[in-house]
């Protein structure tokens, strides 16, 4: 038996989607014998521990801080199993009309309750789609939503990109990665009046990635590149998908941070502007380069176990 | 092109049908603005654009309208360098008047990405740093709100006939109800000076003889202010019916100069955030001159408090960092040159600026707030 064989628990709408959207992939008939079933699954951790709204976090960055997170989403897109040859196989995704859209999917693990309030009910830790039949060893994804679908009008994007909490309006796009967090440094003294109703805002420590310096070919079209991608390649040779998850810890993003203190008139933590002193410890977490220097080595965010 | 024109023609006679047309209340000497061909004027839209932009419920505490910033008495700026949002927090640079922005083909101080209206309006609404009106993350509760208020379920059908027959989830949208806010913005036009009436009505006695000597001083080559500030707006950023292309103009005035080389303060560093070309810093887009005798304080930030300073302590000098004795800010625009200029000549420029005044826009009904504090909320 194929080891990746999944029965998934799908009722027959989102299977016909699944079927539809390989048969516009593959354009042949008796395309679903070809196919499999696959779900990669994602666990967030905060340091090894479960993420959680409202949860408490101790021991967080340089100054060992204690933080309660008020968000946790990404997107990832071009999900990839890697055969026995080394060749990266794409995964066609379930198109659900809610979490996934052609090659992108949005992990939500911030269920709106406590901090979170400006979060949405629903979660999703799960990427769902299928792959050709065969023997897969390896896991290649990227943490960030593609240029193509990146720069769109946001007025009116289908879901996941419709979420005004992940719309990156001043620089244009989306925060691949949002979290917020209030901290022991940074939710007393230098919280505002009237601040506190989530995390990030007008004090606490975010992580928001997303593309900076995205210039046009002329001053009046939407840009044609950016100069800082800050799309992640994450990767890993051996991954069972059938028996093992993705884990995103945040905690490792932070490791090299002080989650205590906010560059003065930067954006709270880092949201990767360029020359905020708050972002070098926290891009290089991510495997990106950042303010002219080479990341010291692969992301960190993600595992696998 | 044509043919996307004679789309957009027939759409707005069949909006025609079920909502009334809209007329440009423009003079004959104004060409019409360039409008999207998927957001076409109509009254209804105005009219629903206009209630929310007064509507202190589309912030998270219902304490902040779009007009807590943009104040139609001030030309839609609020007197303030900078504003805070809802929870406090201040933004670094300055709100902007709204008069005429239908002509603007880039919005905001530095953005050169930020080429639509409707898209410009998630930032006040839902952006995070700074935060504004706070609604991140809270659009659902917002088209609760809409979809709840009588007066808003009959604003929304009319305006939008079309999304309404799809059901609630498309009349009650982002698309909807930036598409509204754009189409109110889109009417704010200001074209009814005393200067206007000077120079276009025919009334030479419209504008006093200091506003004269004013005028000759701003389109002449010692102040060369027109260079900037020319155009039906008096800024060089602009786009409308009869015009081939879109013009934009981000210029350094050197007003700072933090290192040395050029550098503006790193909150609101110039379109160099966009760009990444190191020249770049310190450029800002041209704002317009109308109105400007009642939207101080002045500059990105609000830093020069009177059009006298503004004179005096900026452009005189060849920009206001040329003042810290390091000479001038070498990344200025090649038309800040400075000059010589006595106390009557200020006096005459102003006078000339004072001209661009439009009462009658600033009192405008048309644009004031419809709602009641016991319908909305105090404000």
């Amino acid at each position: 038996m194929n080891t990746l064989q999944i029965l998934s628990a799908s009722t027959p709408a989102p299977a016909a989607l699944l079927l539809a959207a390989c048969t516009a992939a593959f354009s042949a008939p008796a395309v679903a014998a070809d196919l499999q079933p696959m779900t990669l699954r994602f666990a967030a951790q905060v340091n090894g521990q479960p993420f959680a709204c409202g949860q408490r976090y101790a021991d967080i960055g340089t100054t060992r801080s204690t933080i309660t997170p008020g968000d946790f989403r990404f997107y990832v897109s071009e999900v990839a199993l890697v055969d026995e040859t080394g060749r990266a196989v794409p995964v066609t995704l379930a198109q659900d009309g809610m979490w996934q859209l052609d090659n992108l999917a949005l992990l939500d693990f911030e269920d709106g309750s406590g901090p979170c309030r400006n979060g949405t009910a629903g979660t999703n830790s799960e990427v769902r789609g299928s792959v050709p039949a065969g023997r897969y060893t390896g896991l290649r994804f990227t943490l960030g939503v593609p240029f193509a679908r990146n720069h769109g009008d946001p007025t009116t994007a289908p879901a996941p990109l419709n979420l005004t909490a992940l719309l990156w309006n001043w620089q244009g796009g989306y925060k691949f990665v949002k979290f917020d967090t209030a901290s022991s440094g940074l939710s007393g003294a230098h919280a505002m009046a009237g601040a506190g109703h989530g995390g990030g805002a007008a004090s606490g420590f975010s992580v928001h990635l997303g593309s900076t310096v995205c210039a046009s070919a002329a001053r009046t079209e939407a840009p044609s590149s950016c100069q800082n991608p800050n799309r992640v390649t994450v990767q890993f040779e051996r991954f069972d998908a059938a028996t093992q998850t993705v884990v995103a810890d945040i905690g490792a993003v932070l490791a090299d941070a002080n989650v205590d203190v906010n560059a003065p008139r930067t954006s709270p933590g880092c949201m990767s502007f360029p020359n905020d002193a708050d972002c070098p410890p926290v891009m290089g977490a991510l495997g990106l380069g950042y303010g002219g220097v080479a990341a010291p080595g692969p992301q960190r965010l993600f595992t696998v176990r | 092109m044509l043919a996307r024109l004679a789309l957009a023609a027939g759409s707005v006679l069949l909006l025609g049908a079920s909502g009334a047309a809209w007329q440009w209340p423009l003079p004959a000497w104004v060409p019409p603005p360039v409008v999207p061909t998927d957001n076409p004027m109509s009254i209804d839209k105005v009219e629903l654009g206009r209630h929310l932009f007064h509507d202190p419920r589309l912030s998270r505490d219902g304490s902040l309208s779009c007009a807590g910033c943009h104040d139609p008495a001030r030309a839609f700026t609020d007197g303030r360098a900078v504003s805070p949002g809802v929870t406090g927090e201040t933004g670094s640079r300055s709100a902007m008047s709204l008069a005429n922005v239908a002509y603007l083909p880039v919005l905001t101080w530095q953005n050169p990405q930020l080429t639509s209206l409707e898209v410009q309006a998630l930032i006040p609404l839902f952006g995070e740093h700074p935060v504004e009106m706070g609604m991140a993350g809270r659009e659902q509760a917002l088209f609760a709100m809409l979809q709840g208020d009588p007066v808003y379920r009959r604003l929304f059908a009319r305006a939008f006939p079309d999304e309404a027959r799809r059901g609630d989830e498309a009349l009650y949208a982002l698309s909807t109800l930036t598409k509204a806010l754009a189409t109110f913005q889109r009417s704010l036009l200001s074209f009814d000076s005393p200067w206007d009436r000077y120079r276009y009505g025919g009334q030479p006695g419209a504008i006093s003889s200091a506003a004269r000597r004013g005028e000759d001083l701003f389109f002449g080559e010692k102040l060369e202010c027109y260079h900037c500030h020319g155009g039906l707006a008096f800024t060089d950023n602009q786009q409308h019916a009869r015009s081939p292309f879109a013009e934009t103009g981000f210029h350094n005035t050197g007003l700072y100069d933090e290192d040395g080389q050029g550098a503006y303060p790193a909150a609101a560093p110039g379109i160099v955030e966009f760009t990444g070309d190191p020249r770049d810093a310190g450029r800002f887009r041209t704002p317009t001159l109308r109105n400007v005798a009642v939207t101080a304080p002045y500059m990105h930030d609000g830093s020069v408090a009177t059009l006298r300073e503004v004179l005096r302590m900026h452009y005189a000098p060849a920009g206001r960092s040329a003042l810290q004795g390091r000479g001038p800010n070498p990344l200025r625009s090649e038309f800040i040159a400075g000059f010589e200029i006595t106390e009557d000549e200020i006096d005459d420029v102003v006078a000339f600026l004072e001209a661009l005044t439009d009462e009658r826009f600033l009192r405008n009904p048309a644009h004031a707030n419809p709602w009641s504090a016991a319908r909305v909320g105090p404000r």
